[in-house]
């Protein structure tokens, strides 16, 4: 072969690659709409992401499968923990992973701070991704069922969404601080302290390890009806 | 064998630091594989992160890459152009700027100044210091070969590889409101560098040192050296698509993405063709045998950790399970072991004996650490495809949730932090032994 040959090669691969991806980034911005929702993006969703970044939360954390694989991925979060769940873990790690193999810092997060990342990973989540991770595409299909039919809405699926990250129940959710049909039987509080110990635990327990829970009166209310009648 | 052109020295210092970051980049590598092998307490990890660690070894294995290469592209291209260096002040102040935002970037992260993206997460008013380090490196390279005493295919295949390395660093400067674009544009600087730009580097530095040590001729090398780098290109660029599968890109990246990354390891296993031929037919004796082990093992790692190891998780179907798991840091080792670390190593080989004055030097050190490390990396790939091929299976197959998937890697972590020591001492013995070189006595007494 000659050398011309060789560099004809060298040209000839390079620019023709180059001239497909291009125009392949051409549309990815094209599409950005229909895949990413770019539209929805608000100041919320921004304030989110900055967040995210300030924290440094991706090198332990991947979102889109990128970036450290210490922790769990943030791409389908939102579905699979919700918002008060969230809000409660990223404030107060280090009361949520007492007990675990692994833990997460303590960074300081604010309340505007975590309510913003809530804005960001529900953005996140609805990004047409082909379905990855794997292991939380039922949680997106329980979630997207929810919103659908509000109706057919069970009360397990309200008390879990709100306090399904760290309490389970039915074999749902997740036990890091108790199974609801266990704490049930143990907790004497009436309706209105079980509603006042979710908004702010250490004024009905002072040495409670439980996080105050960001839900409204009225879930509250349905809550506290839902784990009574459990006993 | 001495250096021919006085401002080669200044490629010393680029590469001791190099050598000294590599290092320390190492330690912080053990620390993070500690995260995993044990529970750490609170108080700790409060102050000194897992996150902050891995933005440590990131991105002082980015930095000593970056000086290994500017430092090999200062010895080289004197003796490639037949003249000095354009200036060698502008080299020093380079060296000293990038230093400088180096270590500013890794203090700077200890106390939460990052701009929190992966890899990149040096802020931006130090990327501009860098960007004014980069620009008067490429200035001084650019005029140096410009004024040449004669046109080479090499010297301007490396000045391409270092242009498009710099133009591609841009892409992950500004703050993307969309994740989407953002994660797009961050493999402009990954995938991008390693599989195009630093590629070509490499091709260019391992053609350079072929040309020298195996006296073979020019003409055929730099005919390798246009095929290779066309093929990398023409594969890589497109083939950055393998990164777009999950990211919320149209449907025919995942055919794109796939089948040109799926030629990805062609041109490496090239590059093990060529160094095979190259060896055999070689015109002058061996003097120093290792140099020539790491030519060898550079190509054979190379197509190990990129080639097979990237081909493996490749394809959606497999990728769509792997992504993002301890499969992908098996690669990442493998790969950049393999290719870049190995490359600066035989580029430290060829060059520091000349600063030293050396013909011979006793090589036993050096073969110890050798073997050590690349079995040790080896062996340290394996753990992690291990752990990644049982998180993967537990976790997205079976789907019985994180906990319980990744508190079997406590043990699998213990086995990497077992041969990620055994990693280390190979590490210090071999940059003890590029420290100390030493004549063989013979050449002494005579
Ligand atoms: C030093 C590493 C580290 C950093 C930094 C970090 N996390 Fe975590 N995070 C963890 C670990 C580890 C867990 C899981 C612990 C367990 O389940 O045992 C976790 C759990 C979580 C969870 C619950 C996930 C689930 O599915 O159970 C959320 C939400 C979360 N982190 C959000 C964040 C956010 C937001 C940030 C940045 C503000 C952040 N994390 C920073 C390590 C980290
Ligand atoms: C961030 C994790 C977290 C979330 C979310 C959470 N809890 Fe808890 N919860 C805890 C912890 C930790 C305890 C154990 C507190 C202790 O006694 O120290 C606890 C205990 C309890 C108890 C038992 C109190 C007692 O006196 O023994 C009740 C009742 C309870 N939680 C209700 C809820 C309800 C209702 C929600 C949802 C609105 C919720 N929790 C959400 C962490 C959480
Ligand atoms: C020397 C060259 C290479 C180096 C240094 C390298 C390095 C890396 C690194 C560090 C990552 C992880 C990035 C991250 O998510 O943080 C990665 C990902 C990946 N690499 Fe490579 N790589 C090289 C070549 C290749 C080749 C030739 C292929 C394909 C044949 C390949 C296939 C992949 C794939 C598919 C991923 C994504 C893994 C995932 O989905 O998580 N790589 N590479
Ligand atoms: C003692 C030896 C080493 C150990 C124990 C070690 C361990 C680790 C660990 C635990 C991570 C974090 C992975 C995660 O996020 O879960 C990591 C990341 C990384 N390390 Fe090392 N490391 C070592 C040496 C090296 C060397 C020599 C190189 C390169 C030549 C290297 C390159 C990388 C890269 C590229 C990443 C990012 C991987 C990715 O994004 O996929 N490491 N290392
Ligand atoms: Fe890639």
């Amino acid at each position: 072969m000659e050398l011309k040959n060789a560099r004809m090669i060298f040209w000839g691969g390079t620019l023709v690659s180059a001239a497909i991806f291009g125009w392949m980034t051409y549309d990815f911005h094209q599409q950005g709409e229909t895949l990413a929702h770019n539209s929805k993006i608000d100041d919320r969703v921004i304030a989110g992401k900055k967040v995210w970044h300030k924290y440094n939360c991706n090198n332990c954390h991947t979102i889109l499968g990128f970036g450290g694989y210490y922790a769990p991925d943030m791409t389908k979060a939102y579905y699979r923990l919700g918002a008060n769940n969230i809000i409660a873990i990223v404030m107060n790690p280090q009361e949520v992973y007492r007990n675990s193999f692994r833990k997460m810092p303590q960074l300081g997060v604010t309340k505007i701070e975590a309510q913003n990342l809530v804005a960001f990973l529900h953005w996140t989540a609805n990004i047409e991704n082909r379905q990855w991770p794997p292991q939380d595409e039922k949680y997106v299909k329980a979630a997207r069922l929810r919103e659908s039919h509000p109706e057919k809405l069970q009360k397990t699926d309200l008390v879990l969404g709100a306090c399904g990250g760290c309490h389970s129940f039915a074999n749902q959710g997740r036990d890091i601080a108790g199974d609801f049909g266990e704490i049930a039987k143990r907790i004497t509080y009436d309706h209105d302290t079980l509603i006042r110990y979710m908004q702010n635990p250490k004024s009905v327990k002072p040495d409670s390890d439980m996080p105050p829970q960001n839900v409204s009166p009225e879930t509250a209310g349905l809550i506290a009806d839902f784990i009574l009648s459990l006993r | 064998m001495t250096i021919k052109y006085q401002s080669q020295k200044v490629a010393l210092p680029y590469m001791q630091l190099s050598l000294l970051l590599f290092v320390l980049q190492v330690i912080m590598g053990l620390w993070l594989a500690a995260n995993y092998a044990f529970t750490l307490p609170q108080g700790l990890i409060d102050v000194f992160s897992f996150a902050t660690s891995r933005a440590i070894h990131t991105n002082l294995l980015v930095a000593w890459m970056l000086l290994g290469f500017m430092g090999g592209a200062y010895f080289i291209l004197p003796v490639e152009c037949e003249r000095e260096l354009h200036s060698t002040k502008v080299a020093w102040l380079q060296l000293i700027l990038f230093a400088a935002a180096a270590v500013t970037a890794v203090v700077g992260f200890l106390f939460g100044w990052t701009q929190g993206k992966p890899l990149l997460e040096i802020p931006v008013p130090l990327d501009l210091v860098i960007v004014v380090a980069a620009l008067l490196f490429l200035f001084n390279i650019l005029m140096t070969v410009l004024q040449a005493k004669n046109r080479t295919v090499l010297q301007w295949m490396l000045v391409g590889g270092v242009l498009f390395l710099a133009l591609m660093y841009l892409f992950g400067i500004p703050f993307y409101s969309s994740l989407n674009t953002d994660y797009y544009y961050w493999w402009w600087v990954i995938h991008l560098w390693v599989e195009g730009a630093w590629e070509l580097i490499t091709a260019s530095i391992i053609a350079f040192v072929i040309i020298q040590v195996t006296g073979v001729e020019r003409k055929v090398v730099e005919k390798w050296l246009y095929v290779e780098t066309g093929l990398f290109l023409f594969t890589g660029i497109v083939g950055t698509g393998h990164h777009y599968y999950w990211i919320g890109a149209p449907d025919y990246w995942l055919w794109w993405g796939g089948i040109f990354s799926a030629l990805e390891p062609l041109p490496i296993l090239l590059m093990v063709v060529d160094t095979w031929f190259h060896i055999r037919e070689r015109k002058n004796p061996i003097v120093n045998q290792l140099l020539w082990v790491y030519i060898v093992a550079l190509a054979i790692f190379h197509f190990i950790g990129a080639g097979l190891f990237g081909f493996v998780h490749t394809l959606p179907p497999i990728n769509y399970y792997t992504h993002g798991s301890q499969i992908t840091v098996s690669h990442g080792h493998m790969a950049f072991f393999g290719a870049y670390a190995l490359l600066n190593l035989t580029v430290f080989y060829f060059a520091l004996p000349q600063f030293k004055g050396i013909e011979r030097y006793k090589a036993t050190a050096g073969y110890w650490g050798f073997w050590i490390m690349a079995v040790s990396m080896f062996l340290l790939g394996l753990v992690f495809g291990v752990a990644g091929i049982l998180q993967v299976y537990l976790e997205r197959f079976l789907d019985i949730g994180y906990s319980t998937a990744h508190i079997t890697m406590m043990f699998w972590f213990k086995v990497a932090l077992f041969f990620g020591v055994c990693f280390l001492a190979g590490t210090l013995t071999t940059v003890y032994h590029l420290f100390t070189l030493k004549p063989v006595e013979e050449e002494r007494s005579r």
